[in-house]
């Protein structure tokens, strides 16, 4: 007890040395918010090492790009000379936009035709000379919807949407190049209903909902935040300091991770909001420690109190720091890891906080509020304590009963677990009426999605085997109904093929694809299908849903038939967005169990050290085991996905959740020390750590329970699950443990009595 | 005061623009002189050399005899690389061409209807190729006048994937040093380097270099063995002799 008095007393020595320092480090934090950036992109969060990812990065470095804007022109009839011009210009305003690799519209979309009098490869059009005549319109119509490389493709089956598509360069920032080419596309002013797809312009949406929940959220959850404090506290003191400490903890983190150049991702955005749940926790024990300290003399009350609520807030921390922690060696996407890393970093700086900044306004501000020190009976009747007290009693006439009814609860919930579904798709951030997920809905119904796949073959390219095989995979990729279109260069070879009079197919001898070769070389398409010295050549495809498990079949599938078509003379494997979500996939459920079990595994580790008792470090995290699995069966019978949001969930609530049973059980020990009885000490505990518990959970979950109003519905149900979770492990830390520890002591009893 | 600053600036608005009209006069003497030069009919048998370098500086060379008759009859057969040697390409007037490739053993007619592509992997695209005058298919504006060349704007008449062309024109001799392609939204994106020889009695170029600058993609065009007057006839410009 001696270091914790100490440390007390140098606290209110220094305090206002310390209110200094916070203040200064506030300012400067709050001076890099400016540096702060938003990266969307959950592409740039995949692991270098993984081989899929590692793929499609390289792709689209050798094929200018592996990122596919899309824009849906919607008319009645696109055949017409306005619409035509129309789609020509928002062409041109898209090529000769910076960080653009390549626009593909129907008004500059290579054409091979043949005749008797030869071959023409060409356009589509001539964007010098779009057709006028209604003849010529009828004629164009006719022969592109004719054409599976029109029709489906570029031109919806109806003919009354069309599609502009665009690859950005990997290299530069594709998000502001994506905004650039909306806003001068908006700007046109064109009569026709546009809708702007693919990842880069989702990005910029996900982008934009990140900003607007920063802004409107994080306030909501203080004010709700402030509401909980208010009823609880009923003062000032009980109302300011948890927000202060949350807020500073808040700018300084924020503020860390501008100056070292860190952005904020989908996932990280998430902090501020944990951290003003979490981070005003610490200083809610500490103020209750200090209202329930009164001895009269403010410095005293202070040094009583911290030397009382120091270790359990430590422990209480150290758990909650080590439940993030577990998300840097359980995660494979970095953002989760950033996750991990800069919300422990907040939850550290908040305790500090709690602990030297908190009690040092009090001893520099505070007056020590005499009367109070006298009211404990009358504190029993507030609104917490009439919640309390049918709790506590039902708890001491029925334990058992207490222990069947989570057990029965907990059955359900196993098998609950096993109805998770996940998803992974960003189309699933955005809600089901959401104008970009309306976008994305039209381009899978019109145009195949907007979802690329990549089949490469590393090999001569130039090979007839290899052109084959490249015709037989598209062949059998569009056996399944998401794909429609799929093209490589293989398919142009057959026309040139039947250009020259040789039918549609794959000529046998090298020297004929050689030769046609002379003509397609430089065509523009070439880069986006073969590389420069024709090693490797890929067929681009798009895959139309968004349903994790028929993406998971399809890669099954084709990884099945790449297996069984490999040969010595190439090399086939596939890449992609639906691979890349699939593996994401993979990874989300590896990650909740490995970042999980790190979390219990330290959690009872760290518990069970300071209570000097395994077996009590085991007894303290099983409300809150019970309540992870609880959380768990919920999103498997609700149906709430596991996504890159919800994966967080189980850890978050492990390193908080246990925070209930460690303030109960150190409070246990503490009056069990001071020579109470078993039941007594049960009895003190719940009302006087029982009270800051309840506060806690209130607390806790009503500032999650705002992000029901985020725009994100990752984030949605992110908030929704802490609140259930909060409130859970709270009861079980409440009910479970009391319930324990009363019947392990009846069994001493029985035992001593025999 | 007022007044003789009043008409300095007149004078100097005149001199403008009388220097203007001056020069757009002299400037289109100067491209119509230029086409003399570079498109005077040429009987004509030559090797070419063509060297694409990609990106990384990788290069990969082809070479062809040409034959040529006029300005635009043309005759192209490639001897390099061996995938490609046989492949010969017959040029006629009014974009009439016409393609043999041996493996085939066929020929056929080839168009583009999109003048803006490419041609066959270099940096010329068939606009390019083409053997129009520049004094019939471009405006010209007379940008300066430098201490060897005049520095020209030309601006084409028609639709173009060209807003403007800077053209260097040698002062001595008429031939082009430089010409600057500037695309729709006003950019430089290609640039090609002429360098003439006299052979004979003709200006003859030995080597075009052109880079297209968005791909950082490089085609040097070599004309070596050069004969003029030689005794060809429109008959060695036949299909027939394509194929043979």
């Amino acid at each position: 007890m001696a270091f914790q008095t100490k440390l007390a007393e140098l606290i209110i020595r220094l305090k206002w040395l310390i209110i200094i320092i916070v203040v200064a480090l506030s300012l400067f934090f709050g001076y890099g918010l400016r540096y702060i950036t938003i990266n969307p992109d959950i592409i740039s969060s995949l692991p270098d090492g993984d081989q899929v990812a590692h793929l499609y990065k390289q792709i689209g470095n050798e094929f200018g790009g592996n990122d596919m804007g899309i824009i849906v022109l919607e008319t009645d009839d696109v055949f017409t000379s306005e619409v035509l011009e129309g789609i020509r210009q928002i062409t041109d305003s898209i090529q000769f936009t910076q960080g653009i690799s390549y626009v593909t519209s129907m008004t500059n979309i290579m054409n091979i035709t043949s005749s008797e009098w030869g071959i023409e490869i060409g356009k589509l059009v001539d964007e010098y000379d779009l057709p006028s005549e209604q003849k010529e319109l009828d004629e164009l119509r006719d022969y592109a919807m004719s054409k599976e490389m029109y029709k489906g493709t570029i031109i919806s089956d109806d003919g009354k949407a069309t599609a502009i598509m665009f690859t950005l360069q990997p290299e530069g920032d594709k998000q502001s190049v994506a905004r650039e080419i909306k806003t001068k596309i908006e700007e046109m002013k064109l009569p026709w209903k546009l809708y702007f797809g693919g990842l880069p312009l989702m990005m910029n949406d996900v982008n934009d909902l990140i900003l607007n929940d920063i802004i409107w959220l994080i306030p909501v959850v203080f004010i709700f935040i402030a509401g909980v404090l208010i009823l609880s506290f009923q003062s000032l003191r009980g109302l300011l300091m948890p927000l202060l400490a949350a807020g500073i903890a808040i700018l300084w983190t924020i503020g860390i991770m501008a100056y070292i150049g860190y952005e904020l991702t989908i996932v990280t955005n998430i902090t501020p909001v944990v951290l003003v749940a979490v981070g005003s926790a610490y200083a809610i024990h500490v103020v209750n420690s200090i209202n329930n300290s009164k001895t009269g003399d403010k410095k005293k009350t202070i040094v009583k109190a911290l030397t009382y609520i120091i270790v359990p807030v430590i422990l209480a921390s150290s758990t909650t720091i080590v439940g993030f922690i577990s998300f840097v060696f359980g995660s494979y996407l970095l953002m989760i890891r950033d996750f991990g890393v800069f919300s422990a970093l907040g939850t550290a700086i908040a305790l500090l906080l709690s602990i030297f900044f908190v009690p040092a306004l009090i001893a520099a501000f505070g007056k020590e509020q005499k009367i109070k020190s006298t009211t404990k009976k009358e504190s029993k009747n507030t609104l917490i304590d009439r919640l309390l007290m049918p709790l506590v009693h039902f708890v001491f006439n029925h334990p058992v009963r207490t222990l069947s009814i989570w057990g029965g609860v907990l059955i359900i919930c196993i098998w609950g677990i096993f109805q998770i579904k996940t998803s992974i798709n960003i189309v699933d951030y955005f809600k089901k009426n959401n104008p970009t997920r309306i976008t994305e809905n039209i381009m899978q119904e019109k145009f195949g999605g907007t979802m690329p796949i990549f089949l490469v073959f590393e090999g001569d390219i130039q090979e007839p085997e290899i052109l084959k095989m490249m015709m037989k995979t598209e062949t059998y990729m569009k056996t399944d109904p998401n794909i429609t279109i799929a093209q490589s260069v293989a398919d142009l070879i057959e026309q040139m093929n039947d250009a020259m009079g040789e039918g549609l197919a794959i000529p046998d001898e090298k020297e004929k694809i050689e030769q046609l070769w002379f003509l397609l070389d430089g065509q523009e398409i070439m880069e986006q299908l073969v590389n420069d010295d024709l090693s490797k050549g890929i067929i681009q495809a798009k895959f139309a849903s968004i349903d994790s498990d028929e993406m998971e079949t399809f890669i099954k599938k084709m990884e099945v038939f790449i297996n069984e078509n490999q040969s010595d003379n190439y090399i086939m494997s596939i890449t992609g967005m639906p691979s890349i979500y699939v593996r994401l996939n993979e990874s989300l459920i590896k990650s909740q169990y490995t970042s999980l079990l790190i979390a219990i595994a330290m959690v009872v580790l760290i518990v069970g050290s300071i209570l000097k008792s395994l077996k009590k470090g085991v007894i303290t995290a099983i409300p809150v085991v019970t309540t992870v699995i609880i959380l768990l069966g919920f999103m498997g019978i609700t149906g709430i996905t596991l996504d890159i949001a919800t994966v967080l969930v189980a850890s978050i609530v492990m390193g908080i959740g246990i925070d209930y049973s460690i303030h109960i059980m150190t409070g246990f020990n503490n009056f069990i020390i001071a020579g109470e009885g078993v039941d007594s000490a049960i009895e003190k505990v719940l009302f006087f750590s029982g009270k800051a518990v309840v506060i806690n959970v209130l607390s806790v979950s009503s500032g999650f329970i705002v992000l029901l109003f985020s725009q994100l519905v990752p984030l949605q149900n992110f908030g929704l699950l802490i609140a259930v979770s909060m409130i859970g492990s709270g009861l079980g830390a409440l009910t479970i443990l009391p319930a324990i520890l009363i019947l392990a002591n009846r069994k001493k009893n029985s035992i001593n009595n025999k | 005061m007022k007044k003789v600053f009043r008409i300095s600036i007149l004078g100097l608005i005149l001199l403008l623009v009388g220097d203007i009209s001056l020069s757009a006069q002299s400037a289109a003497d100067i491209v119509k002189k230029m086409d003399q030069v570079v498109y005077s009919p040429k009987n004509m048998k030559g090797k070419n050399k063509i060297i694409l370098i990609d990106k990384n500086g990788k290069e990969e060379v082809r070479e062809a005899i040409v034959n040529q008759l006029g300005n635009n009859k043309r005759l192209m057969r490639f001897t390099a690389p061996a995938s490609q040697a046989g492949i010969s390409v017959l040029s006629l007037p009014n974009d009439v061409m016409y393609l043999y490739l041996p493996a085939y053993g066929k020929e056929r007619r080839i168009a583009s209807s999109a003048k803006n592509q490419n041609f066959a992997g270099t940096d010329f695209c068939y606009d390019d190729m083409e053997s129009v005058q520049f004094s019939d298919k471009y405006n010209s504006k007379m940008l300066s006048t430098e201490k060897d060349v005049f520095i020209i704007e030309l601006t084409p008449k028609a639709k173009s994937d060209y807003s403007k062309l800077i053209i260097h024109i040698n002062k001595e001799h008429y031939y082009n040093e430089l010409i600057q392609y500037f695309d729709k939204a006003g950019n430089k994106f290609k640039e090609a380097h002429y360098h003439f020889t006299k052979v004979g009695n003709y200006w003859s170029a030995s080597e075009i270099v052109m880079t297209d600058l968005k791909k950082n993609h490089t085609t040097k065009m070599q004309m070596y063995d050069v004969q003029y007057d030689t005794n060809l006839t429109d008959d060695d410009f036949t299909v027939r002799k394509l194929v043979e």
